[in-house]
């Protein structure tokens, strides 16, 4: 898995959000990265995210709930919302589960 | 995973499949690492052992020796498979190698249940409370990480130990499904055991404190 460090992880969409780029698996090992960028996110006050999955490679149940924590947490913010960029390999995983619909997505390139 | 912002000083390093996996969760007596390659060769043997088909009956097992054809293809499968989290025991010390698996599987995560399954494959060390503990520490982890709020378990009606070290957990058994199982020459009733999450938290208290590890130790099998 390769890191491009020339691109921006949080950048701002053309709908307002604070894009966070996720690259490689999202996994049991991986997923507490994940929960921890987002809470670093909530206490700077960046609520309003869209994670952009198009680069993982492998999403699992862990994955899932840590994504489904973010929507969560995010949504329990004050205007805050959580939009996932999702490729195949993320929506498979989401339609598998039956948690695409707790989502709000916006597909990638491709999709 | 990896964000794109920041690398911090770790971030090469999480590149390097592990041979050994990352730990999930410790225990007192066992810890929980992921599944790797490297045990489809354990996978292989457990397969091919009577005694755990008739005891666990393992659709996991089942599934590797029968439909995979013990396929190395099965760890992809397993690796993506986004309904199971699968979770190889192994023991501090004296082992040379896992003493079994434990796994969370049907995972509902909107609906927050999930079935468990936890095999112990090693005939010497079973009755040593690594099952129980194994039990214990994925449960946790449904409950913290998955965010379940209540586990699922059959059992054969012969399998004492497995129920015992459920009751031990603070499963309830909750019913029984009639001549449900089938060993190949007898059919026999399915014991149905289920944890709340409240009872889950209850028996934490009781126990020493686990909680997953945050990060997990090592490298996770990262596919390109």
């Amino acid at each position: 898995m390769q890191i491009d460090p020339a691109m921006p992880a949080v950048a701002l969409t053309g709908d307002g959000l604070e894009r966070l780029r996720l690259a490689g698996p999202l996994t049991a090992v991986t997923a507490p990265e994940l929960r921890a960028r987002i809470r670093q996110a909530v206490a700077a006050g960046r609520t309003r995210l869209m994670i952009d999955l198009q680069a993982v490679t492998v999403l699992d149940a862990s994955g899932i709930a840590a994504l489904l924590e973010a929507r969560r947490v995010l949504e329990a913010q004050p205007s805050g919302t959580l939009v996932l960029c999702a490729n195949p390999v993320v929506c498979r995983a989401l339609k598998d589960t039956g948690t695409i619909t707790a989502f709000a997505l916006s597909a990638g390139p491709g999709m | 995973m990896t964000s794109v912002e920041g690398q911090g000083p770790d971030a090469p390093s999480r590149t390097i499949p592990p041979a050994r996996g990352s730990v999930i969760s410790r225990g007192v007596r066992v810890y929980l690492r992921t599944f790797t390659p490297a045990d489809l060769d354990h996978l292989a043997q457990w397969v091919d052992d009577p005694f755990l088909e008739r005891m666990v009956g393992s659709e996991f097992l089942h599934s590797y020796k029968h439909v995979w054809d013990k396929s190395p293809a099965f760890f992809e499968a397993v690796l993506t498979d986004p309904t199971q989290v699968v979770l190889v025991i192994e023991a501090y010390q004296g082992w040379t190698k896992p003493v079994g698996v434990v796994r969370l599987f049907n995972i509902h995560l909107l609906e927050g249940y999930a079935f468990l399954e936890t095999i112990i494959t090693d005939v010497r060390a079973m009755k040593r409370g690594f099952g129980v503990e194994a039990g214990k520490l994925i449960s946790y982890y449904g409950v913290d990480v998955l965010g379940l709020r209540r586990i699922e378990a059959k059992v054969y009606e012969y399998n004492a130990l497995s129920m015992n070290s459920l009751r031990r957990n603070g499963f309830r058994q909750e019913g029984i499904l009639r001549q449900a199982g089938f060993d190949g020459e007898k059919y026999w009733d399915l014991v149905i055991f289920g944890i709340l999450k409240e009872e889950i938290e209850a028996q934490r208290k009781k126990d020493k404190v686990y909680l997953p590890l945050d990060p997990p130790e090592g490298n996770g099998r990262e596919p390109s």
